[in-house]
Parts: structure tokens; sequence; C-alpha cells
């Protein structure tokens, strides 16, 4: 982070991947080679990405503290940022500040095995952290990810699925709204995927991203499955501006989410008044 | 800390001399609205008046200002941080509230991860606080949160009129520094100046709010939320004229190829402040948006930072809200639920 | 008038024809009255009447579609304005809310009285209405104040729509009546009569004092837009920093919008915090609409707004 923390640094698009009809990955690169050294980040966190003239919007940071050099972001062309983002091709410039926020619980999961539960573009910042653990294989257990979007082409990462699929320490369970021509895998919401998966609690954490109503009832199905409120984790979202606590714009209680967050355990939010409300 | 007095009479030569040296600020009327705003001479501010009606949060935290300028040269980008500050700068004529309501926006901005543009403002501005006629104008309550009209503390000098003189408390380095640009005119006092030269006690009214927070927190499902936010008409006064509230948006002007990034005020109590791209809105309608700006005032602001109240008692939301929204009241309602209502 | 209100809304109340009044309650102090929702039989006796209450009610009305049960309203003739705007421009139906006509002798401008009298709001325990006077209590005192000097710019040219059924009425509603002095344009003509670079510069001053705070458009019983222009953000046709070039642009988009629907209840001019003299604007726009098209906003029940009819023969090829 910049001493001026509303100053962004410059970066350089190095690669556009799309990854479905509104959603691609940008590869960045700082312009200052010795940024590209001393920048360090943790799994989970975020940062505000500016389109300059048009404006700014927190987006998690999709790439693994593990590769060094450059940054990944998955976005999806919603609205006014993220669409002028998306107008950007290699070469073209960015301003990146962050990173911000807290970070995935790395080293509480040391030991854990880990579960991972993703819908639609609730993928990239599950991905950092997934691959951060693959990366330090020795210290996390067993991996499971399960992962469902509207259809087939909303899929994100289709490159990386296929090789989770074929990587024997990884258990991968895709699932989709509605199929089509090229589908043959299974077909149905995550919740009740995840329901007939059934993954046992012990010894496990639980990871999950993903639209508002995926998570609610994702979380209601974990609880019966028995997993503990400490251990179902969760990346909130709310609408942010400044990023660093101060504008006031995404508080749920007395805590902000782009400060004190956006992880969160749902045993933390069941004690902030009005966070599961919506 | 030392006290002296000033001739009344001699303000305004004491404010010149300030003037030469420094930018000098002070509450000057302009299309009958009073606001702390740069002068040339003290002839341009107002001496008598209760107080402003934008807050000297603006001074440091102003209704808009620009971060930083961008331009671009083919691809590259480069951005200009903006300074925030030309020279060094006094403000005249600050009352206690306002004095406290800084020590609050202090845990926003000056505290984990540094605003710098605040930052650099407060450093290089010094108080002189002005003490509150007495009695008060009759809305404000601030001695309610703990805050007394009559006090110096966080300020660098305070006047406080006892008829003909001020007593000007010199309480901070800064403050003697302003003190000695003019020393001849402020001599120290006799033992029987120093025995009857008092401020006149001030009589407020002052509730008891050691339950506040508890009881509000209790409150958060209550249907009360819903009736009180009836008359609200979502405009943004009670926020930008509170000298507490700290919220605001950073909005790029200009074009792709060079423009500004500014920060403006900002109010939870508009529609779309909380409102995402996806459509969902966490505080949907004004009974979560009042709701929200109260809970901020007694409970989450208190909270987070371990401070008191995040309200000063100034009384500028109540006198202008065009709604009618009594602050004072919502406390004594809030006060007087007994538990959660069904 | 006060003691037939209450008994009117309390029979409203108790025969379940309404679940809302939004009527005026007593402030926390005696000058300030203050909008006041009644939803229960005991709430009653906080309604009050008198020259003080100065908003115009009719925006509530618009809420009150989307609570439960039917709301009533109290409207002084100048307010029915609004609410024969709203039914026009079909926003509210008629039978969606049972409205109140108050006989109003004039209301008191609070900024104005502090000027005349030299004494701050706060210090006013009362305004009693004593025909073409006002007796004003300040402590142990009394003073009168003489009706003309004291009143809201829109009451020395009250004007009530021409026929319009209230459910009840206080009194008889008819335009209250005082010799202005000047014509209620004076105002305008007096900047049309600047050079084109002074009137800018009157306008510049004050549209720079503006602080955006859009209590001028919350308020505004016309500005009930689902999606205001100005909250839009794709296109975006304002930043929302309140620089002089993007409050020119409010202000001025905002007065176009309400060409032949402004009503001149100056409620604009009184919320806002910064004293904007926005009645000059708006007069300005009722001026235009008067005369290019003979028509005010308001009065007439089956009039058509001039911007919202068309002609198939119309000579104006932009459309
Ligand atoms: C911590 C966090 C991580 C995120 N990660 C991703 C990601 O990896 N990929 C992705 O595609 N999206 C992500 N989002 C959502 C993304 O921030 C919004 O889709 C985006 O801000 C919309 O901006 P816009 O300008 O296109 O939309 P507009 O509707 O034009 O919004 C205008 C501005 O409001 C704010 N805003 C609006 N909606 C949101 C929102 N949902 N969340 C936060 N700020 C908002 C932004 O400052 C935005 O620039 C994330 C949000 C948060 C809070
Ligand atoms: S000033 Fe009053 S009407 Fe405006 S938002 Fe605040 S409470 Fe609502
Ligand atoms: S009285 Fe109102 S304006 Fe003043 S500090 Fe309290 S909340 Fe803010
Ligand atoms: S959240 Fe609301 S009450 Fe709190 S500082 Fe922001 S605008 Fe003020
Ligand atoms: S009420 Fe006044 S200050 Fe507020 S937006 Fe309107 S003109 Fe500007
Ligand atoms: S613009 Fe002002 S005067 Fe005209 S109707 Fe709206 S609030 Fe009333
Ligand atoms: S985005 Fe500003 S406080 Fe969180």
């Amino acid at each position: 982070m910049s001493d001026n923390i509303y100053l962004p640094w410059i970066a350089t698009i190095t690669e556009v991947r799309p990854e479905t009809a509104d959603t691609s990955t940008f590869v960045v690169t700082f312009d200052d080679p010795q940024l590209r050294e001393s920048f360090t980040y943790l799994p989970g966190q975020f940062a505000e990405l500016s389109n300059f003239g048009v404006g700014e919007c927190p987006i998690g940071i999709a790439s693994s503290p593990t590769w060094a050099g450059s940054l990944e972001f998955c976005v999806r062309a919603v609205g006014t940022v993220t669409n002028a983002i998306h107008d950007l091709d290699v070469g073209d410039k960015l301003g990146v500040r962050g990173p911000l926020g807290n970070s995935w619980p790395i080293e509480e999961i040391e030991g854990k095995d880990l579960l991972f539960i993703g819908g639609g573009i609730g993928l990239p910042p599950l991905r950092s952290l997934i691959h951060y653990v693959l990366d330090n294989r020795e210290r996390y257990g067993a991996v499971e990810i399960i992962y469902g979007a509207r259809s087939p082409q909303d899929l994100v990462y289709k490159q990386e699925l296929k090789q989770w699929e074929e990587q024997p320490d990884v258990d991968l369970y895709v699932t989709v709204d509605a199929g089509d021509g090229t589908w043959d895998g299974p077909v149905g919401f995550v919740p009740p995927f995840l329901r007939e998966i059934n993954p046992t609690p012990e010894n496990k954490v639980a990871f999950t991203c993903g639209p508002p109503i995926m998570i609610k009832l994702v979380v209601e199905a974990l609880e019966e499955m028995g997993y503990a409120d400490a251990n179902i984790v969760t990346t909130l979202e709310m609408k942010m501006k400044c990023g660093v606590g101060k504008c006031g714009r995404c508080n749920i209680g007395d805590r902000y989410v782009c400060r004190d967050g956006p992880v969160f355990s749902f045993d933390q939010l069941r004690r902030i008044p009005g966070a599961l409300e919506a | 800390m030392e006290r002296k007095k000033l001739q009344k009479s001699d303000l305004s030569r004491w404010l010149d001399r300030i003037a030469q040296e420094h930018e000098l600020i002070g509450p000057s009327e302009d299309d009958g609205v009073i606001r702390f705003q740069p002068v040339e001479s003290s002839a341009e501010i107002a001496v008598e008046f209760a107080n402003s009606l934008i807050p000297p949060k603006s001074l440091f935290f102003p209704a808009v200002e620009s971060l930083f300028s961008f331009h671009k040269r083919g691809k590259d980008i480069e951005l200009e941080a903006t300074e925030p500050l030309d020279r060094d700068r006094v403000v005249f004529g600050i009352r206690n509230c306002d004095v406290q309501s800084l020590s609050l926006l202090d845990y926003v901005f000056g505290q984990d991860l540094e605003d710098v543009y605040y930052q650099e403002r407060r450093a290089r501005t010094a108080l002189i606080a002005l003490a509150c006629p007495t009695p008060p104008r009759s809305s404000c309550f601030c001695t309610t949160f703990g805050i007394d009209p009559l006090s110096s503390d966080g300020s660098d000098v305070l006047l406080t009129d006892v008829g003909d003189v001020y007593l000007v408390d010199v309480v901070t380095e800064k403050g003697e520094g302003l003190v000695s640009l003019a020393e001849d005119l402020f001599p120290g006092l006799t033992d029987d100046e120093a025995r009857q030269l008092q401020p006149r006690p001030v009589e407020m009214k002052k509730v008891d709010i050691s339950q506040l927070r508890e009881k509000v927190e209790a409150l958060w499902e209550d249907e009360y939320w819903h009736k009180m936010s009836l008359p609200c008409l979502g405009c943004g006064i009670c926020t930008y004229v509170c000298p507490t509230c700290h919220c605001f948006d950073i909005v790029d002007v200009g074009s792709t190829l060079e423009g500004e990034r500014y920060r403006c005020w900002d109010s939870c109590m508009y529609s779309d402040f909380a409102l995402m791209a996806s459509g969902e809105n966490p505080r949907p309608t004004k009974r979560e948006r009042i709701r929200n700006r109260y809970f901020h005032k007694f409970s989450t602001f208190p909270s987070r930072y371990g401070s008191g109240y995040a309200c000063v008692g100034c009384a500028r939301c109540l006198i202008h809200c065009p709604g009618g929204m009594e602050i004072t009241e919502v406390i004594k309602d809030i006060l007087a639920k007994e538990s959660i209502s069904e | 008038m006060q003691d037939r209100l209450h008994d009117i809304v309390r029979k409203l109340l108790g025969e379940g024809t309404i679940e809302y009044f939004i009527g005026y309650g007593a402030g926390s102090e005696p000058h300030r009255v203050v909008p006041c929702f009644v939803t229960s039989d005991h709430e009653v006796e906080r309604l009050v009447w008198g020259p003080l209450c100065l908003q115009n009610l009719s925006k509530y009305v618009l809420q009150a579609k989307d609570l439960e049960g039917k709301a009533g309203v109290l409207v002084k003739g100048c307010d029915t304005r609004a609410i024969v705007e709203l039914l026009k421009q079909h926003q509210i139906e008629r039978e969606e809310v049972v409205v109140i006509g108050v006989a109003c002798q004039g209301q008191v401008d609070p900024r104005t009285l502090e000027e005349v009298l030299g004494v701050p709001m706060e210090q006013v325990q009362g305004v009693e209405d004593a025909g073409d006077q006002f007796v004003v209590t300040i402590g142990e005192d009394e003073r009168t104040v003489a009706k003309e000097q004291v009143l809201l710019g829109k009451c020395l040219y009250c004007r009530h729509p021409s026929a319009f059924e209230y459910d009840f009425t206080l009194g008889e509603i008819v335009p209250f009546s005082i010799d202005a002095g000047e014509s209620e344009f004076a105002m305008v003509e007096e900047l049309e009569r600047l050079s084109v670079e002074e009137r800018r510069a009157f306008w510049q001053k004050q549209f720079a004092r503006c602080i955006r705070c859009n209590a001028c458009r919350e308020v505004c019983y016309a500005c009930y837009c689902k999606e205001c222009i100005f909250d839009r953000k794709m296109p975006r046709w304002l930043d929302k920093p309140p620089l002089l070039s993007e409050n020119e642009i409010y202000h001025l988009i905002r007065a176009v919008h309400l060409a032949g629907r402004c009503i001149d209840c100056r409620e604009c001019e009184r919320v806002c915090p910064m004293n904007l003299p926005l009645s000059r604007l708006y007069k300005k726009v009722q001026k235009d609409i008067a005369e290019l098209f003979d028509y005010e906003a308001g009065i007439e029940l089956d009039e058509v707004p001039p911007l919202v009819s068309f002609e198939l023969d119309d000579q104006d090829p932009f459309m």
C-alpha cells in the first residue's frame, strides 16, 4: 500500500483471458520494477482497480502470492468501471490500490482438510487460496472443491478445472444449473449438489463464495451436516469506495467489510447485528 | 496552561497580525449563511454568532477535494497527488463541540491507515476556540455528551467572553506562538482579576445517556425505526451539517485522457449509498438508513474506536432537517424503551 | 380548528378508513413545527395547526402509497396544487388518499421574522394569527408584526386550485389575499433586466455555494422519479462532486424538468440550508410557461400540462 492510501500504483495489462461472455481474467504487472519484487499480499485480499477517468472498484486478487511477478483479477462486466476495464487491452494501464482487507485464515487452517464451495464468479476469490494451498501442499490436508455455475458457458477457469479434475490430491465436483449439448456432468444447484456429496465435517474447514442466496443455502446445508459456524468461512461483498475503512459505506454492524473483512467466519457474522439479514 | 486577557477592542488587531503570517480562517457570513472560510482581514469575521451552518470539519475534510490528477501520455499514465495546503492556517472562532468533533474524526482519518490529506491539514492548522455565549443557543445539547462548551480541551488557544475582555487560555505551543505575534496585547491577570473574571456557568438541558448504547443496541429489530423514519425525506442535510459525519464518495472527473480524482461528501441517508451494481442494497429503505445513522452515532462508532458517542450535541441536524427529525427526541425515545418490543 | 382536526382524524383512524394521518406536530421547541405521522388514537393530540405549518405535506402522500393502508393528509390551499398535479401526472389516484383542506391565513417565513424582529427563532415561543398581524411571543413579551412583512413569499400571491373536492375542510378554503405591492414576477424581471454576463455571475455565485445535499430535490413534490437522472451511473449525466460546473447542470436540468409542473410552493428554497434563492429560478420557469402556454400548474384538474401534450400539426419539427 502506498503511503497515500488513495494513490494507486500503475500496472500494465500483460494478458486478457476471456472466461465467460461477460467475465475475463486480467493479468497485470506493476510498472515499477521494485514494486514487482516488494508487493506482497495474502490470499483473500483485494485491490481497488482504476480505469482513470471512469473510476475505481474493488476486485479480489485471484492469483496466489506464491506466484511471482504478476497479479490476476477476474472481472465481470456489470457496471461503469467493470465495463471500462473490459474495454482495456494488453499493453493498457490500470491503477491498482492494495492489497486491501484481511485474508483467508491461512495459518489457522494449517493441517486441516479444506472444502471449497463456489458459485459462478465466486470461484476467483477461492482460487487464490486453492493455489496457495496446492503450492504449500505439505501444510494442508485434503482439498475438495465443489463448483457450480448457471450453464457450462458460465464456468470460469475451465483450463484449471480440467487440471484439478486430473490432479490426484484434489477432489473436484462441478455442476451447472442447466446443461446443454456439450455438458455430460451433473446438473442442479450447488446447495443440493453439496448435500448429495455430503462431505464430512471432521477436521475440516469450509470456504464458500458466490451469490448471496447460494451462500445462504450452502451454509444451512453445512450446518445440518454438522459443520460448526467457526469452520464455515466466507468473503462478503458490499458496496465499497475507499477500501480502507473511512468512507463509511461498507459496514455491517461496527465492522467495515473493506478493512475488517472481506473474510468472515459465520460465528463472527452471527455476532454482528444485521450481518445475516440480507 | 497560561491565562491572559485580551481587550475585545484588540481582537481585530491580533487577528490581522495573524493574517499577515498565516492563512486566517473564521466564521463569516455569506448570503445569510455562516461558514468557516478564509478571510483577508478580521473585518470579514462574524464574532457574534451561535455556530456556523457548515461545521468546521469542512476545513479538514472538505465537501469536495481533489486527491490527485491523472494525465495519459501515449499508453503511460502519470499521477500527481494534490497538495492539500499551501500554507499554515489559523482557525478563529471554533466552538468546543466542533473541536471535540475533530478528535472523533481523528479516530477515522488519523489512525489505522492514515489519511494524509486530513492529517496534513490537522497538523498545519491552529485552533483558536471561542467559548460559547452563555446561555448558548437553546437547541444545543453538548453537555449531554459530556462536552463543556467553555473547555479549552483540544484547542490551541481559548477565548472566553467575560464582558469587555476575553480571558485567553494559551493551551499549546502553537497557541503560544500565536499569542507571541502580538505579545503586548495579552497582559497577564492580577490576582483580583483572576478571581473576578470568571465565565458565566452554562445552563443546558442535559440527558443521562449512560444507557444509550445498550438501549439502542437492543432496538435493532424494533418497529420504532419504521415509524420514526416516515418524515425523513432522504436528503443529506443531517449528515452534511454534522461535524462528526465522515462518509464520502470517490469520483473521477474528466476524461480517460486527463482529469482528477475527487473525494466528496456522501451520506448514508441516500438511497444509492450502499446500492451495489447487482441491484442489491443492504439498506433498502429509509428505515434501515436512519437506523444506520443512529447506530453509527451511538453504537458502532464507539464500539469500533473505543471512543465516546459520535455526536457532540451541536444540534445542527435538528435545526436544519426538513423532515423535522430531532435527534434529542430520538435519544429520549431510545432511552424510554424498556426492552425489545415483540 | 385544531379540535375539529383531532375529531376528524380520530374518526378516520377509528373507523379504519385510514392507517396513517400526515399532519403537523409540535417540535421539541415551541417555534418548531414538524411533519407528524399519526397512526393511533393517543397520538392525535400531537397534531397542531397554526402559522408555522410551513411544510407542503403532499410529498409524503407518494410514500404513503408504499405503506399498508390508506393515508390522510392535511393540506393548505396552496399545497393542494401538488395534489392536483400528482393526480394529473398519474402518481396517485384520488381514492387512495383522504384529503383534509385547512383554511390558511398565511404562513410565517422564519428567516424573515428573525430579520424583522432582530430575534433568533429559538427565542420565539409562539406565533398567533391576529387578522392582518401576527402576534409573536418572545419570553414574557408579545410583539405584533404586520403580516405582509413576514409572510412566506408565496403567501403574498396565494393561489388555490379552482375546483378541488376535499374530503373534509377546516374553515373555508379560499385564497388568502393581501396586497403584495409588486408583481409576483418582479424578482424575475429584476434579473431579466441584467445583462447576460451579470445574470450569469449572479447565478454562478449562488450555484457555487450549493453543497448538493439534494434537499431541494427530495422535498419537491414533483421529484418522484424512481431513478433520478442525477443518480444514474450509465450513462452518467452529472458528477457527484459539488463543483460549480456540476451544480449548474444540476440546477438547470432540475429547472427544466419542473417546467409546467412547478407549483410555486417554494419548498426547495425554504429547506435549502445554504439559502440559495431557488424560487427566483423556478419563478422564471413559471413565467416562461405562463407566457408561452398561458398555463399555470396545479390550478385546473382537467387542463393538460403543456409539455406532455402534442399536436400532430405542430410547427416545431423537433420530434
Ligand atoms: C471485496 C470485494 C471483492 C470483489 N471481487 C470481485 C471480483 O473478483 N470480480 C468481480 O467481477 N467483481 C468483484 N467484486 C464486485 C465488484 O466490486 C463490483 O461488481 C463492481 O464494483 C461494480 O462496479 P461498476 O463500476 O462496474 O458498477 P456500478 O454499478 O457502476 O458501480 C459504481 C461503483 O460503486 C461501487 N460498487 C458497486 N457495486 C459494488 C459491489 N458489488 N461491490 C463493491 N463495490 C461496488 C464501486 O465503487 C463501483 O465502481 C468484488 C466486490 C468486493 C466488495
Ligand atoms: S436531514 Fe432530515 S429529512 Fe434529510 S435525510 Fe436527514 S433526517 Fe432525513
Ligand atoms: S447534534 Fe446532529 S449534527 Fe450535531 S453532532 Fe450530533 S448528530 Fe451530528
Ligand atoms: S454512516 Fe451515516 S451517520 Fe455515520 S458518519 Fe456516515 S453519514 Fe454520518
Ligand atoms: S437544498 Fe440547497 S444546498 Fe442542497 S442541493 Fe439544493 S440548492 Fe444545493
Ligand atoms: S421546484 Fe420548488 S417551488 Fe417548484 S414545486 Fe418543486 S419544491 Fe415547489
Ligand atoms: S469501502 Fe470505505 S469504509 Fe469500506
